[in-house]
């Protein structure tokens, strides 16, 4: 008898998946075996480009979520975003992930990508960024580490690490406060050597604050969107008034971001050039659009934060547009005063989607089977308890 | 006086005979051909301008952004005025590409293992007491090589013995002073030069702004979050013990 209605195995998101990781696997074929010519438009002019800007720039700016949660509960006693934390703290493990493996394409030597550790060079800012980094996915790892161990079947060695880990949690969370606070504000630091290689309506002595005070509500973001998309695709439930009051508390960063930056581009000389005749005037506008203008606007109506839906794609507008200025800073900016001309080569995509894609594989796998966030409870299905009878009759 | 070394370009008397540019091939083994800009196997070239020919190559910075940005210190300022690249160190970030206000260190793109290359000022010909290649090969004195101070003083000789010369000496104090200097009997700004961004300042004070800033963040923003955390306890643990005192009384 088959009234078994098991859900089929293909499904359009597994394709998808495998579709993301195959033409991955291929750029990745092109990129180490072939070359960068061949997987990449980068050149002298551009030598940074996708890999960097959105895989470096973003991935570290969207992962802030966890070192702000961890900071809002642990710290500053926030205990009504607790059940916030896990799935915060899971966000920010993986998305550092992308960041290190994405390094191992993006350097031209990746083997020796331990080099920061024993070759110093306190001048440089990409320096601080990497020991920060490679502190802070270890904080990272520490902090998410108990969400795997509680679920190994021995007492006594899970109840060891459990014990000591609750001792050395508070230095973890303030370690990784002050280390996240560090890098993300570092890596807009990167571009102040670059006076003069940055379109000025992007240059700032203040990029570090910017990308600070971008980040946050960006992390933010991105926490509400992966929250949505948990709950109405996994089984899992979570109160959405959380959420709600946490846009409130992203919306007030945004405008405290969107306030700085206007002071800043009137401060810094960058306001002459919001009006110039040149493309780059048009991205700069997009991106205030995504980033400021239409989400605080979207944000100050009740009816929009108060509607799951309503509140995803105000997210994804913020997430869009703080992709936009990350871009923007490190391709546009570039790009307007070399000349370069870069778009970049399709493997630059296929590879930087597929280590996302990874990233979303495993984040759906452990919220199905760690305790990330709370299951709900199913009523047991009929075709089930039919199953179970005609198998005992 | 320091015993720096430093190449003086003298851009009236270059005929453009490109005779720097295919020694310097030679000298590191590259195809010797012209190219008309820097590359992975042109270090130095000479760039037409109208009717004047402008010798390109690394700057030498006193104080380089490159070795600056340069997060495993493979770039560095040699005490000999050459900013050189120690290639074992060097892991491809290419932060040295973007940080060079000249766009001089280039990157080997067509390598499965690529390395940055940059004109060194034949550092090794120098310890070994010779002159760069480019210099030894120029027949006019175009380009001349000597001790940092002398050359300075020589620039200044030829400006002021011919008023035909602008009065100026460039990277004397452009990015905070170069170990190669350019002078000219035409406007610079004329030639392509690039006006240095940040005045007679080196580009690295930008990032170092930011990042002396870095120890009092730590230890004033550590000791706030601490300070928060422990009025977080403190208020947790008066809850608790009111709770308690709640329960006393009502018990009694």
């Amino acid at each position: 008898m088959t009234t078994e209605t098991k859900p089929s195995v293909i499904t359009f998101w597994r394709v998808l998946t495998a579709a993301i990781f195959a033409l991955g696997a291929y750029a990745a074929y092109l990129r180490f075996l072939r070359g960068w010519q061949a997987s990449t438009n980068l050149s002298d002019l551009q030598p940074w480009g996708l890999w960097v800007g959105f895989g470096t720039l973003c991935g570290v700016g969207l992962s802030a979520g966890g070192f702000a949660i961890a900071g809002a509960v642990y710290l500053l006693g926030m205990e009504r975003y607790r059940p916030l934390l896990r799935p915060a703290i899971l966000l920010s493990f993986l998305g550092y992930s992308t960041v290190c493996s994405g390094m191992l394409y993006e350097l031209g030597l990746p083997w020796r990508i331990w080099h920061p550790m024993i070759y110093w060079n306190g001048h440089s800012v990409l320096f601080d960024v990497s020991l920060c980094v490679m502190c802070y996915t270890t904080v990272l790892l520490m902090e998410f580490a108990p969400y795997a161990i509680e679920k190994i079947p021995y007492v006594r060695l899970r109840e060891t690490f459990l014990h000591w880990h609750h001792k050395v949690l508070i230095a973890l969370v303030l370690a990784g406060v002050l280390l996240s606070s560090m890098h993300q504000s570092f890596l807009g630091g990167l571009f102040l050597i670059a006076k003069g290689k940055v379109y000025p309506v992007w240059y700032s002595p203040y990029l570090t604050t910017l990308f600070y005070l971008s980040a946050i509500p960006a992390g933010i973001a991105m926490l509400t969107i992966v929250l949505y998309l948990c709950v109405r695709s996994l089984n899992v439930k979570l109160e959405f008034s959380l959420l709600e009051e946490m846009s409130r508390v992203m919306g007030m960063l945004l405008g405290v971001y969107g306030i700085f930056r206007g002071l800043d581009l009137v401060k810094g000389g960058g306001i002459h050039y919001i009006f110039a005749r040149r493309v780059e005037t048009l991205y700069f506008w997009l991106e205030i659009a995504l980033l400021v203008i239409i989400p605080l606007f979207l944000l100050s109506q009740s009816r929009i934060r108060n509607n799951p839906q309503a509140l995803y794609w105000t997210c994804a507008v913020v997430v869009m547009g703080f992709m936009a200025n990350r871009l923007n800073v490190s391709i546009t900016a570039i790009d307007a005063m070399t000349g370069a001309h870069y778009v970049p080569k399709w493997p630059e995509f296929a590879l930087t989607i597929a280590v996302l894609a990874a990233a979303g594989v495993v984040f759906r796998l452990a919220v199905i089977y760690l305790d990330i966030l709370p299951k709900k409870e199913l009523p047991p299905k009929p075709t089930t308890w039919v199953h179970v009878n005609t198998a005992e009759a | 006086m320091s015993n720096k070394k430093a190449i003086l370009v003298d851009i009236k008397r270059c005929i453009g005979c490109q005779a720097c540019e295919q020694n310097c091939q030679q000298v590191h083994g590259f195809p010797v051909e012209h190219q008309p800009h820097l590359s992975e196997t042109a270090l130095t070239f000479v760039d037409q301008k109208g009717e004047k020919f402008v010798r390109r190559m690394c700057l030498h910075c006193e104080e380089p952004a490159c070795a600056s940005a340069c997060l495993v210190g493979a770039l560095k300022k040699s005490a000999l005025g050459p900013v050189t690249y120690d290639s074992k160190k060097c892991m491809g970030c290419r932060y040295c590409m973007i940080a060079c206000p000249q766009g001089v260190p280039k990157y080997q793109w067509s390598k499965l293992a690529p390395l940055v290359k940059k004109c060194d000022m034949c550092y090794d010909r120098q310890v070994a007491g010779g002159k760069p290649a480019c210099v030894e090969a120029c027949p006019v004195e175009a380009s001349v090589f000597g001790d940092r101070d002398a050359l300075l003083k020589e620039a200044w000789d030829r400006i002021r013995a011919d008023s035909t010369y602008v009065p100026r000496i460039y990277g004397s104090e452009e990015f905070g002073g170069t170990s190669v200097f350019y002078v000219s009997d035409v406007a610079f700004e004329d030639l392509g030069f690039v006006k240095p961004v940040n005045g007679s300042q080196p580009l690295p004070t930008l990032s170092a702004a930011a990042l002396g800033e870095t120890p009092t963040v730590v230890v004033v923003g550590g000791s706030m979050l601490a300070a928060l955390y422990w009025i977080t306890q403190r208020k947790r643990e008066v809850a608790v013990a009111e709770l308690h005192e709640l329960d006393k009384k009502e018990r009694s």
